[in-house]
């Protein structure tokens, strides 16, 4: 059987958790994360004994260990039980969790993703992650990255900057009843301190600490659940690495991994979203975003259609933006929109990982009827 | 679960540095490699999963500029890294994946460049509030648990050498194994140097460069291009918590070790490990690990395990060789030597296993060991049902 013919169960999200985003959690990441487990293990109205396997989320060199699941084996409940620790952003974590039910060797899935960027240099740490002959010695990291992206999209769009000032400073005020971020101007972003031109400190979204965990459950024949809300499709892709080598102003990894998760699930258009949750560091990663899945501005509701979609509507990442967590909690700022939006059928989440977006995840999260 | 199959395999010349290559060439070998002996172009590769310990080689997530050696570039590509066991791990993820209905081909590869790192360093990133201080290192937690199971079991310096021989011996018989001593004997093992009482240098397992890959299919798939498909009947994972004063018994007990074997034999049919299986390939880093996992796994009741070695039942020639390929004793790239562990495992099954092929397999065994005690058992087989 070939995987286009293959039947797949389907799969509940039956419970959230997170600490929600801080910018310098005194806790350590155990206990951060003990916190989003328990929260979502509540939320599903399960124990830890319900939950078959754990896929965690997080890389070594943000976390200053090695084999960093170690740290949280205990508090996810992962002993004497199967773990699987992805090094990279949360959604793909979701996404092999997905993938396990699917494959039928679990029922149950605690998914948990957690990033503590308060107690390392974050951003000279993913200068490591750059290629280390031909572009580290230059003194690359992801926000130099972000800059020359930023740059080439600006070369082309003369008001492309003041545009994203306004995003920006949108953000930060439809962020501030749940993260870190303050409100600010769209002047003032401007007039904030240039970090890599031509972005400013305000264009940023704020680094902060969170952990983020979700369960995951197939939905059997005769199973008495409230779950809500269900996953149609998952769709990852790491486009290539040199900067050189890729067209900096798209991002075509996302338009792939978001044409694989449409496949799954059945989905043709971007209208038949009624939530966008993107992981965007930066305002023009909006543009990016919204290209990469031939969005129209017309279908959102910032544009004053008051039917129509609707775009990071608790500010995205600017609440606080996680490294690694980042992915999942659009998973959950998708799945709780869903749940309390009756009027909402369909959301899409999206996660990056990777110098200039170079990795890429997407989820498409639906509503049961 | 819909039906999967390992048809193809491929790995490096493994070696104490491998400096003719950077770590995206090294990976790209293997990968090519698995390829080639899967008969898979690299445009039919719908996924990739890469496993590696990147603190090893002082990096964050090296598959971001890894990736395009291992084919994955425009394709979906996740790192799976849970310690020793990244590459078990790795190959369970690949299996999981393609059973999920997803992708009907994935390309496993694990790799390590210990020679551009420090392993001790990384290995001493460990617990920094209990553990970092007193317990850090593979050396220190192994010399604690050795001689402890050596006081429970009653197994001795002598029967750790038996191993050490065993593993060496096989390695020569294995053109892509970095230590090559055919001529090793029980007395060299005994004078090695003395590194942490009673592990000598000859019980460890060395570090190496090296990767290695796996071509993972659906059935359809596997049926079209493998005359012999290496057919996943049982993968199981246990994890555990990693405090060592908390695991008291750790590696005479092996408690993850010893239920994963026990559940992938359930689900595989497996009611005599020495009697059903017809090859192991366990994940050893030390001599005297391979005695325990004897136990865990099976092959004999506790305490018995000497006597397995002393009698050659493990050899090439006894009635469940382990390790034909040398084993971690005699290569050890950590984010590759799980996945090397599944590769020879399914060579076997696949009949290619040149000087190192038992004949006539027809199930194999092959185990992930990582972070002291989490555990991996993945069971292979010739037939479908």
């Amino acid at each position: 059987m070939s995987a286009a013919q293959h039947k797949r169960p389907r799969i509940g999200v039956a419970g959230l958790g997170e600490t929600g985003p801080v910018a310098a959690d005194p806790r350590s990441i155990p206990e951060m994360v003990l916190h989003a487990v328990e929260a979502a293990l509540d939320d599903a109205k399960l124990s830890f004994d319900a939950v078959d396997a754990v896929v965690t989320a997080s890389v070594d060199l943000f976390d200053g260990l090695t084999a960093s699941n170690v740290a949280v084996t205990e508090v996810v409940g992962a002993v004497m039980k199967p773990e699987t620790r992805i090094a990279a952003d949360g959604q793909c974590a979701f996404a092999h969790a997905a993938c396990q039910i699917w494959a039928g060797a679990y029922k149950t899935v605690l998914v948990v993703a957690h990033g503590k960027p308060s107690m390392v240099p974050h951003q000279a740490l993913t200068a490591w992650a750059m290629d280390p002959i031909h572009v580290q010695p230059l003194g690359v990291d992801f926000l130099v990255c972000a800059g020359l992206v930023a740059q080439a999209l600006a070369g082309r769009d003369a008001d492309a900057v003041s545009r994203w000032a306004r995003t920006a400073a949108a953000r930060r005020c439809a962020a501030m009843r749940r993260g870190v971020a303050g409100a600010c101007t769209s002047d003032e972003v401007l007039a904030s301190p240039a970090v890599a031109t031509p972005l400013t400190e305000q264009m940023c979204a704020p680094l902060a600490d969170a952990a983020c965990a979700v369960v995951l459950r197939r939905l059997d024949e005769g199973d008495e659940t409230d779950t809500r809300v269900l996953i149609q499709g998952v769709g990852h892709d790491l486009d290539v690495h040199s900067l050189g080598d890729r067209d900096l102003t798209s991002w075509n990894g996302l338009g792939r991994a978001y044409e694989r998760a449409c496949a799954q699930a059945d989905v043709s258009t971007p209208s038949a979203f009624g939530v966008f949750e993107p992981a965007c560091l930066y305002p023009h990663e909006e543009d990016l975003f919204t290209d990469a899945i031939g969005l129209d501005a017309a279908h959102l509701r910032e544009s004053g259609n008051h039917n129509a979609a609707l775009f990071s509507p608790e500010g995205g990442l600017f609440a606080g933006a996680t490294p690694v967590a980042a992915g999942l909690s659009r998973v959950i700022a998708s799945v709780r929109r869903l749940r309390e939006d009756p009027q909402l059928e369909r959301a899409l989440a999206h996660g990056t990982w990777g110098p200039a977006g170079q990795g890429q995840a997407v989820s498409i999260l639906e509503a049961t009827t | 679960m819909r039906p999967v199959a390992i048809i193809g395999t491929g790995q490096t010349q493994h070696a104490r540095c491998r400096d003719d290559l950077s770590q995206p060439e090294l990976v790209r070998e293997a990968c090519l490699a698995a390829l080639h002996d899967a008969d898979v172009p690299p445009s039919d590769v719908d996924a990739v999963l890469i496993s590696n310990m990147e603190l090893f080689e002082g990096r964050a997530m090296p598959e971001l500029w890894v990736g395009e050696a291992a084919f994955a570039a425009r394709k979906p590509c996740m790192k799976v890294a849970t310690g020793g066991t990244s590459g078990t791990s790795g190959c369970i993820a690949g299996f999981h994946q393609v059973a999920s209905g997803l992708f009907d081909v994935v390309l496993v590869v694990g790799f390590e460049k210990h020679s551009e790192g420090h392993t001790q360093t990384g290995m001493a990133l460990t617990d920094p509030f209990w553990d970092r201080a007193v317990a850090s290192g593979a050396l220190g937690n192994f010399a604690l648990s050795v001689s402890q199971y050596m006081a429970e079991r009653g197994v001795t310096e002598q029967h750790a050498a038996e191993v050490a021989v065993k593993a060496r011996r096989n390695a020569s018989n294995n053109p892509h194994a970095h230590l090559q001593m055919p001529d090793l004997t029980t007395d060299a093992v005994l004078s090695s140097r003395m590194l942490a009482h009673p592990l000598r240098l000859l019980d460890m397992c060395p570090q190496s460069d090296g990767a290695c890959a796996i071509v993972i299919a659906c059935e359809t798939e596997a049926r079209r291009r493998c005359a012999r498909p290496a057919w996943v009947k049982a993968a199981v994972t246990r994890h555990d918590q990693p405090y060592l004063g908390d695991l008291g018994n750790r590696l005479a007990e092996m408690r993850t070790l010893r239920e994963a074997a026990r559940v992938a034999y359930e689900k595989a049919g497996i009611q005599q490990p020495l009697r059903d299986l017809d090859v192991a390939e366990i994940y050893e880093p030390v001599t005297y690990a391979e005695l325990a996992w004897y136990e865990a796994l099976g092959f004999c009741t506790d305490g018995d395990a000497g006597r397995l070695i002393e009698e050659g039942v493990t050899t090439m020639q006894g009635e469940l060789p382990v390790n034909p390929s040398g084993g971690v004793l005699s290569t050890n790239p950590v984010g590759a030597s799980g996945v090397i562990r599944v590769a020879e495992a399914a060579l076997q099954i696949h009949g290619r296993g040149g000087e190192r092929q038992v004949d006539g397999v027809r199930t194999a065994l092959a185990t992930g060991y990582g972070v002291y005690a989490w555990a991996d058992a993945i069971i292979l087989g010739e037939a479908l049902q």
